[in-house]
């Protein structure tokens, strides 16, 4: 009975390592086969390199030459920029209204709190593509060109959310008697925001303002909808590069966006977790 | 100013703004998009303000009979997706279960880490982890490599392209969002009567049967539900993985606003999908609804 | 050993600290435990009680030795596999199951058709006093309830023995009294001997036939109740049961004489036991004298007086230092309030009910 026991505790944890390597074999996989010079079959190993890194990132290397390959790297720096000033914008956009709306259900009381709160929630639970397209359609019917700005609006539609729930559970799990000390000792609310309830909330809001960023560097489906002719965002760019063919320097832009995801979710992950 | 007005004015202040970027951007294109659905399609895209039913017809295959025969391919999409979905929910399930089972039982810093390294991906772009099974399922990616160069088998596989290939990867992306309802069920879940099960004679199957997998049912039904909706209206892994040779609904939708401008049709095949994510909702909100009652009964 | 359902043998067992160290929970334990007896494990936290029980029950696995079920070995059994149940201290019942699917269940794993196990939760609950309970859930129930669809549960498959782990920890002293009068009348209608474990020696003295008392994973002194209070084997089980003075000394001829000069008359043992050993005195052996009384008296000096209802508890101090407490009947109240006034007592005593404690267990 014994050795049952044992067997099935070390089959779990075997089951567990399996789990997990499932989940990051794959990654690594990319992360080896970046270093590979092979420029036809990418997963045929002929040597190592790292010009796809350098070649991505502007350098003058071999392949660079080729015009094909200027126009597309020019054009992928133009979508990492896209990119980046997009998530800067509703980062700062969808942190200060998901905050507001986190302040304003937990600590006040008024009718249709119900009614916020679903509302709250729909964005998550909707697949993408139902509020791209209805984006589209709105953007399209109301006149308004679609660019960067359509983008960053209908971003921030979703993001808010994201912001809100991050935020509000931390509202919900402070200790109010706090301010109720502060009030009592004769602050006015907005002191007492300031003073007490601001700080508290500072990691929280940092998190929520870390995962609006990342999830907006990633968003590829409703991005998709209602970037117009003009604009790539850089999960665009791969996207259309998955549909027209592979290039190795992919796997090297792959690479460093993980990099860059891992660096700040590990980060937004580790505040989360100090402030508990 | 009073103490009631001034609390008015600052919800007001923290909610105006707030209230009308969102009624404008998100419930009004919500509502357009419903009353799309119902428009006829223009002649060069766009709408014609015009009552047209036939968009829901011709889901189900029936569509305007002067000019179109009863074609039953959206439903056949429909219920392929369907497919699909449900098959992802019990993939992913199945994956999940036994390692949700696992890190609860390790001590807590050891449940932290792995929580942290499942919920990791998560945040990685889609796209790049979809990519990375392109690479690996293509006829000349890594898995036929292996196969080829190790002799095991002559010509290279068709691997990427199905179904299989698809299920595969909604599997891959979806298996944070059931992990996490499955395991915060499966951690809560009281040990002692694992024991008393064992205690009265029933045996570890019988047990996981009547006992565990009855109390982490709640966890199951939350993550069946956050994995099955995206995954039913999911594009992006359909049309790397599928190609054009496996379409989903997603795809579908994407095609009647990008290629055919038939926002209408588009729009009517959305509603299709928001109407399961209601029922699903409604269904979840009832059950639970019942046992919420009952429990509030029982004071 | 036909007499005994439950018998082990050298159990061991011993817990790895998560410093990295060990602990033993078991050590080296004997015991026979007799049919159709309440046989409580009674002692502090940490001394081993609840893995002796879990030894029993199968959901610990002994280091070494053996334990036999109705002289089958079981060593090697799973909990599934033993004619033993358990009534948990959180009573454990299912939530997602009613009262009558909870009783049910043990005869549902055995395959009991559904007619005839209907019929035997009927008369389960009927014998904990829950009939027509089937239909409720356990949150419906109060913590006393509960704990009856506990016991009804265990015993519904008539095991060949009942364990119960502090079952009675969270119920209020009225309830708690009510249900240790109703296990032991239990008890004597099934007729299957009971496990007992608790850390409240209240309880352990007015339920059982025997009183087992444990510390560092070794049983201390195995017998009656009476014998356990009246003749400690040890200065643990002394000042475990009931309230106690100690007064270590050397004995000679008929008294004790301690280090700072008191002796203590006692009547002379039958057994023989160490020149050096340990007299008790229970607080109720001692009373107040008449002057002329023919017994040994110790003076002392009172720091409190406490009325307690039907008697006083005295607490006090000899010239010397020492700290002794006595506990007369309030119905003298003529003699303690003389000594209300003064300040002072002298506490008499029967030197043959002074138990005598030797260096390795007791007269």
């Amino acid at each position: 009975m014994k050795i049952a026991r044992s067997l099935f505790n070390g089959g779990l944890i075997a089951y567990t390592g399996l789990f997990f390597a499932f989940i990051y074999i794959p990654l690594v996989v990319i992360a080896v086969y970046s270093f590979n010079a092979n420029p036809v079959n990418m997963m045929t190993w002929t040597g190592f390199t790292t010009e796809w890194y350098a070649q991505v990132l502007g350098f003058k290397t071999k392949v660079s030459e080729s015009a094909l390959y200027i126009e597309s790297t020019g054009q992928l720096l133009q979508a990492v920029w896209n990119s980046l000033v997009i998530a800067a914008s509703t980062t700062a956009i969808a942190t200060v209204f998901g905050t507001a709306i986190a302040i304003a259900l937990y600590r006040f009381e008024f009718v249709g709190q119900r009614f916020y709160r679903v509302v709250m929630f729909m964005p998550m639970l909707m697949p993408d593509i139902v509020l791209g397209i209805a984006l589209l359609i709105f953007f399209v019917s109301s006149g308004i060109r679609l660019g960067l700005t359509t983008i960053i609006i209908g971003q921030c539609t979703f993001l808010i959310s994201y912001v809100f729930i991050v935020v509000s559970a931390r509202l919900a799990g402070m200790d109010r008697t706090l301010e109720h000390a502060s009030a009592d000792l004769g602050a006015n609310e907005w002191m007492t925001f300031r003073r007490v309830v601001l700080p508290q909330l500072f990691p929280a809001i940092v998190g929520g303002a870390l995962l609006a960023f990342i999830i907006s560097m990633d968003d590829l489906v409703i991005t998709y909808f209602i970037a117009g002719v003009d604009v790539t965002t850089l999960p665009m760019f791969i996207f259309s590069m998955l549909r027209r063919g592979i290039k190795p320097e992919i796997n090297a832009i792959a690479v460093m966006m993980l990099s860059f995801s891992f660096v700040v979710a590990s980060l937004g992950l580790y505040l989360r977790s100090r402030q508990k | 100013m009073s103490i009631a007005s001034r609390r008015r004015f600052q919800l007001g202040l923290l909610l105006g703004p707030v209230s009308a970027f969102l009624a404008v951007f998100f419930l009004g294109p919500l509502a357009i998009m419903v009353v799309t659905s119902f428009l006829a399609p223009g002649l060069y895209g766009g709408v014609e303000w015009t009552f047209y039913p036939d968009n829901f017809g011709r889901i189900l295959g029936f569509a305007d009979p002067m000019f179109e025969e009863f074609d039953p391919i959206y439903i056949a999409i429909f219920l392929r997706s369907v497919e699909i979905a449900a098959l992802t929910v019990l993939a992913t399930l199945v994956v999940c279960y036994p390692a949700a089972f696992c890190i609860a039982r390790l001590s807590e810093r050891w449940k932290n880490f792995c929580l942290f390294l499942i919920t990791l991906p998560f945040f990685t772009s889609l796209i790049v982890r979809l990519f990375v099974w392109v690479l690996i399922l293509r006829q000349t990616g890594l898995v036929n490599e292996v196969l080829l160069s190790s002799g095991l088998i002559e010509r290279p596989l068709d691997l990427i392209y199905t179904k299989g290939a698809i299920i595969l990867g909604m599997t891959y992306v979806f298996i944070p969002f059931m992990f996490m309802p499955v395991y915060a069920s499966v951690e809560k879940l009281d040990w002692t009567l694992v024991r008393a099960s064992l205690d009265l004679g029933a045996g570890p199957v019988r047990t996981f049967w009547r006992i565990i997998l009855p109390l982490t049912a709640p966890g199951i039904a939350g993550g069946a539900v956050i994995v099955f909706i995206p995954a039913l209206g999911n594009f992006v892994v359909p049309a790397v993985l599928g190609g054009a040779k496996v379409m989903m609904f997603g795809n579908l939708i994407e095609q009647q606003f990008l290629a055919a401008r038939n926002w209408p049709f588009g729009a009517a095949l959305a509603m299709m999908v928001m109407s399961v994510m209601l029922v699903m909702m409604i269904a979840q909100v009832v059950l639970s609804g019942r046992r919420g009652r009952a429990a509030a009964l029982a004071r | 050993m036909q007499n005994s359902i439950v018998r082990l043998v050298e159990a061991s067992k011993a817990f790895a600290t998560p410093e990295g160290g060990s602990v033993t929970a078991l050590d080296r334990i004997d015991l026979d435990v007799r049919r159709n007896e309440f046989l409580t494990l009674l002692g502090p936290s940490g001394c081993g009680k609840t893995t002796l029980l879990q030894a029993i029950s199968g959901f610990v696995e002994l280091d070494g030795g053996s334990i036999l079920i109705d002289s089958e070995d079981m060593t090697d059994r799973p909990p599934y596999r033993r004619p033993v149940n358990t009534v948990f201290q959180n009573y454990a019942l299912f939530p997602h199951m009613t009262v009558g699917e909870n009783v049910a269940y043990s005869l549902e794993v055995a395959g009991v058709a559904k007619p005839a196990r209907r019929e035997k939760v009927a008369s389960a609950l009927k014998m904990v006093g829950l009939e027509g309970m089937e239909g409720r859930k356990p949150r419906q129930l109060s913590g006393g309830q509960q704990q009856r669809v506990a016991l009804a549960r265990a015993i519904i498959a008539r095991p060949k023995l009942l364990l119960l782990d502090e079952p009675l920890s969270a119920l209020d002293k009225n309830l708690r009294q009510a249900m240790q009068i109703e296990l032991k009348t239990l008890q004597n209608e099934l007729g299957i001997s009971f496990i007992f474990v608790t850390h409240d020696q209240q309880e352990a003295l007015t339920m059982s036939d025997r009183v087992a008392v444990l510390s560092g994973g070794r049983i201390q002194q195995l017998d009656t109740p009476r014998a356990i209070y009246d003749h400690p084997v040890n200065t643990f089980v002394a000042t475990f049961i009931g309230a106690s003075n100690l007064f270590e000394g050397t004995l000679d001829g008929d008294r004790l004489m301690t280090s700072d000069g008191m002796a203590i008359r006692h009547q002379p043992c039958e057994r023989k036991i160490s020149t050096k050993a340990t007299a008790l005195i229970r607080p109720e052996q001692f009373f107040l004298a008449e002057d002329n009384a023919p017994f040994p008296t110790i003076e002392v000096d009172l720091d409190q007086i406490v009325f307690v209802g039907s008697t006083f508890e005295l607490f006090g101090r000899t010239a010397e230092g020492r700290k002794v407490v006595a506990e007369v009947p309030a119905n003298r109240r003529s003699l303690v309030g003389a000594i209300e006034q003064s300040r002072k007592a002298r506490l008499a005593y029967d030197p043959s009910a002074v138990h005598l404690i030797g260096e390795r267990g007791g007269a």
